[in-house]
């Protein structure tokens, strides 16, 4: 009897939790099925039709035209270029740079950590705002950037923000500027994980600091280092605000990079909807695909 | 037989031989000098905007830059108001009669301005208040909920839902914004706070599921399973128990959200034109209005850099989890 | 090979000591064990002489060249971590070639000898897995062979087989001596296991407190001890220490019995004790013959069966307990009382106030 009342108690209990756990749990799928997904496939739909949204009429299908005329169109092969001139630009720079400065900054002095979290404020700022204020700094005329270079005995009168290749090679510097901490933080999170009695070892084996340094530490962050540039390089494609504080793809479409192209195509002039959703999706998939190919290594990396 | 430098001094703590080297000593304090100039360098466009914020208007576009200036709270004044031009003959005139005057009337007049009002930029400012204060909230509740349940108990395909929900964070903003602006514009929630917190707090909620989860797995379910022994429900055993365990976390995962839903740009500028438009996106428009008014524009600025730059130290031990979604944490 | 020397080597974290200054000539070829008990500075006297730790003061010579200041690398050591410390990411055998393939060496000259130390380790069939899948007893064996791989001049071990199971630390023990004895490579070898100790030791440096109590081959350190200290630590169990009174020639021990010591040691206590004195008696386990006569009588409080013989604590009175070892022949009561002698040539006395051994005169 009394084994039959408490069994029935536990499932009756078993029967709460699951609704406990649908409760708490779908709330936040529903939110993200309906912003997210829906829009996604949505979008899919939208990149298979001719649509406008300020036509007033509705979508026609036309199969795959819009992919068509899309990567047959030259200047949209250029915008993929620049986009991704300007993510392996700002990833490898970000990488070295942050691994540099982690290196540095693994040993702990006195007011180390005030200065590592000073480093770090800029990966924490809005990237519009940044890029806004980075122009101030560009300016040929009253901009601080060509005026502290001058003090290195370089006179400048360059206007960054001008000329087609430096107004990339800006872009970049400003996400490096933004960016280089947070992969900082990660290698540094990875350098300080390596147990000490690695070193010692080595050390008692006779290995010199730069064989220590190419098979422990490098093998040893390598996981962190992968994530943290699978990060920056979806980031980088997704890259939008940063662009257009700085230089609205500019000048010209110098600085085009492919989302502000499809916010262009999608908001601006003719909203060519259903074109900037077909365009749209060829980034998912060249996000999914580079995202697919780190995984792989990071998967590795770890196996090790 | 040689014998120690007898100058040497004691090393009365744990370290290598090779650390207490002179060249080793060398090296560390070059190495210390070197990231002390680093974290200066990195931080002069900081400075910068901090220093351009307190220019005047003619002393922001001097040329060369000038270093050292008079401050001024014209920037600041000059972005949350409205003004009409008068002559300087005019506003002295003014500041002689009116007793009354608020301190920032004087400046303004001082510069032939005469403030009328409030400026737009303090409506965006109270929108930018509200859409990600209310959506910070909503994606913490759900989030704290959802990251509890994955963290305590078997979800069928746990580890599918959860890739999935940090997948939706990996979609470009850009790939979603054309059908939600398209679906808001029939459901009328198009430039509206309503509708741009909807999509903050989604925005934000992936991530704070994955945060919250890795506070809550560091929480030992012992904790719980007491209370469960002692006669709590679960419901209960979650907020006696779990809740006030997790407040460091959810205050972390709170402030990280605040953080981005202040500094988003690319929904707020395709969902919104002026009456739910948030700060972010207005910043540049600044740049349009009577010639390019950068005290204003790094005031502007200032609203972004000092929230940051508090939440940067306040956070700087949950930094890195934040900025991985909670996958690295130290 | 080489020579270890210790010349008031001295460690001091902030203001405590962790090891007081400390001599110590350690010969070519010998084995030698630091003992004591946690924290007694035993393992940072290893690390000292490595280079892993730097010391306070003093020297440390190697073959007679100081190289206090040196780099670990600089020393020609090898070193056994009680972790082991191996490097995770890497193979078994490029483990064992780290340290070669830190020095360059030729690509064909690594290949034979990891393929020689791995024999003699028998890890040959483990080369191609990673540390962290291998049990605790091959992990340490991947260890030894990295530090043998090189041929150093020297052998630091800290607790090798510390994280081991029992049974199997014994084996290793075994292996880890027969290793010894093929290499005759000079070995320091930290352990806080005293049978692991005598049992391995050419010599045993006792350390308690962060200083040196006794230095001693382990017959010495078992049959001699220098202080309490000593006498305690080592054997298992520890020597008999019984306070007694020394009046005229005869001791009288808690509980009332009288033991006349030996004639050497009359004049020994008269000498150095002076009349009416209490001192320290000391006695192994097995010094004990019991006997039909009483000459030390005792209650039996527990019997502890050994195998070989029989281990039997003894109440001397409330407050003292002896323990002896009998042979496992007899069988004893609970609360029986027992007579028993003392081997003389066994016996030991130590001062109660310095704890110091009384040296027979």
């Amino acid at each position: 009897m009394a084994n039959i009342l408490s069994s029935g108690k536990i499932g009756k209990k078993h029967l709460s939790e699951r609704g406990l756990v649908n409760l708490f749990i779908w709330p936040t799928l529903i939110l993200l099925i309906l912003v997210n997904i829906f829009p996604l496939f949505y979008s899919i739909f939208l990149s298979f039709n001719n649509y406008s949204v300020i036509g007033n009429k509705l979508p026609i299908w036309v199969g795959f035209q819009n992919f068509k005329d899309l990567l047959t169109n030259e200047q949209v092969w250029n915008y993929f270029a620049i986009t991704g001139r300007y993510a392996l630009l700002s990833v490898v720079l970000q990488t070295v740079l942050g691994f540099g400065l982690a290196m540095l900054i693994r040993e702990k002095f006195k007011g180390s950590g005030i200065i590592t979290t000073l480093i770090l404020i800029p990966m924490m700022l809005s990237p519009v705002v940044v890029g806004l204020f980075w122009k101030l700094m560009f300016n040929p005329g009253y901009g601080i950037f060509n005026y502290l270079i001058s003090w290195l005995g370089i006179p400048l009168t360059t206007d960054w923000l001008a000329k087609g290749d430096l107004a990339l090679w800006a872009i970049v510097l400003v996400d490096v500027w933004m960016w280089t901490p947070f992969v900082m933080l990660l290698v540094l999170s990875g350098l300080s994980a390596i147990p000490e009695y690695l070193y010692e070892a080595a050390a008692i084996d006779r290995a010199s600091s730069w064989f220590q340094f190419w098979h422990i530490t490098l093998p040893q962050v390598a996981p962190l280092v992968l994530i943290a540039v699978l990060f920056r390089s979806i980031e980088a494609f997704k890259s939008f605000d940063l662009a257009m504080g700085l230089t609205g793809g500019g000048p010209g479409a110098a600085t085009r990079l492919i989302s502000i192209d499809i916010y262009t195509r999608a908001f601006l002039g003719q909203f060519k909807t259903g074109q900037a959703s077909a365009l749209a999706v060829i980034v998912l998939v060249v996000i999914i695909a580079i995202s697919n190919l780190y995984i792989t290594a990071l998967n590795k990396a770890k196996e090790s | 037989m040689n014998t120690p430098k007898s100058k040497r001094p004691e090393v009365n703590y744990a370290t290598r031989v090779d650390k207490v080297t002179f060249k080793s000593k060398l090296t560390r304090n070059l190495k210390a000098i070197l990231t002390v100039i680093i974290a200066f360098i990195v931080l002069i466009p900081v400075f910068w905007m901090a220093a351009t914020s307190l220019k005047s208007r003619a002393d922001a576009v001097a040329a060369p830059p000038k270093v050292i200036f008079e401050p001024s709270m014209e920037g600041f004044i000059g972005l949350l108001t409205q003004r009409r031009q008068v002559t300087a003959a005019q506003g002295l005139e003014e500041i002689k009669q009116d007793p009354n005057l608020k301190w920032y009337d004087r400046v303004m007049l001082n510069r032939g301005q005469q403030i009328v009002g409030k400026s737009e930029y303090v409506g965006y400012l109270k929108n930018s208040a509200i859409t990600a204060g209310i959506s910070t909230i909503l994606s913490v509740l759900f989030g704290l909920f959802s990251a509890y349940a994955f963290s305590r108990f078997k979800v069928a395909g746990k580890g599918d839902l959860l890739f999935f929900i940090l997948s939706t964070r990996m979609l470009p903003p850009i790939v979603v914004t054309i059908p939600i602006f398209l679906l808001y514009r029939q459901l009328g929630l198009y430039d509206t706070t309503f509708g741009l917190i909807i999509l903050y707090t989604v925005f934000n909620l992936s991530f704070s599921v994955w945060l919250m989860q890795g506070f809550i797995d560091e929480i030992p379910r012992e904790y719980e399973e007491a209370a469960l022994v002692d006669g709590y429900s679960r419901l209960q055993a979650f907020f006696k128990i779990v809740l006030p365990q997790t407040i460091t976390g959810l205050a972390a995962t709170t402030v990280f959200c605040l953080i981005f839903a202040w500094n988003e740009y690319a929904f707020a500028v395709m969902l919104t034109a002026q009456k739910a438009r948030t700060a972010p996106p207005s910043i540049p428009s600044v740049l349009g209005t009577g010639g390019i008014e950068w005290a204003q524009i790094a005031a502007g600025a200032m609203g972004f850099l000092i929230p940051v730059a508090i939440v940067t130290f306040a956070l700087r031990n949950y930094l890195l989890r934040g900025v991985t979604f909670g996958a690295v944490r130290r | 090979m080489a020579t270890i020397e210790l010349r008031d080597v001295v460690k001091k974290f902030g203001d405590k000591y962790a090891v007081k200054p400390m001599n110590m000539t350690i010969q070519d070829g010998e084995f030698v064990v630091l003992l004591g008990p946690s924290g007694c500075g035993k393992t940072t006297t290893l690390r000292m002489i490595s280079g892993l730790e730097a010391v306070s003061s003093g020297n440390i010579f190697l073959n007679g060249k100081d190289v206090t200041w040196a780099h670990p690398s600089a020393r020609d050591i090898a070193y056994v971590f009680q972790f082991y410390a191996l490097y995770p990411h890497l193979t078994v055998r490029d483990n064992i070639a780290f340290p070669l393939q830190a020095q360059a060496v030729k690509r064909d000259v690594i290949e034979r000898r990891v393929k020689d130390v791995s024999n003699l380790l028998k890890i040959k069939h483990l080369l191609k897995r990673r540390p962290g899948g291998l049990s605790g007893g091959d992990q340490q064996r991947v260890a030894l062979a990295r530090a043998l791989v090189r041929h150093p001049a020297a052998f630091l071990m800290d607790e090798p087989l510390g994280a081991l199971d029992a049974d199997f630390r014994e084996t290793m023990r075994a292996e880890i001596k027969a290793l010894h004895v093929a290499q005759k490579a000079t070995t320091v070898y930290v352990t806080h296991d005293q049978i692991e100790a005598m049992a391995m030791g050419d010599r045993i440096v006792v350390m308690s407190n962060a200083s040196v109590q006794q230095i001693g081959t382990p017959a010495e350190v078992y049959h001699s001890p220098t202080n309490l200290f000593v006498a305690n630590f080592i054997g298992s169990p520890g020597m008999n220490l019984v306070k007694c009174h020394y009046q005229g020639g005869k001791l009288t021990l808690p509980g009332g019995s009288v033991y006349v010591p030996a004639e050497g040691w009359q004049k020994t206590l008269d000498h150095q004790l002076g009349d009416n004195q209490t001192v320290v008696l000391g006695f192994r386990p097995e010094a004990a013959r019991v006997s039909g006569e009483p000459k030390i009588s005792a209650d039996v409080f527990l019997v502890e069966m050994n195998g070989s013989n029989v281990l039997l604590d003894l109440h001397l009175d409330d407050d003292n307990i002896v323990r002896i070892r009998t042979n496992r022949g007899v069988n004893y009561g609970l609360g029986d009382t027992i007579n028993f002698d003392l081997d003389p040539q066994m016996v030991r006395f130590f001062n109660p106030s310095t704890e110091a051994a009384l040296v027979m005169e």
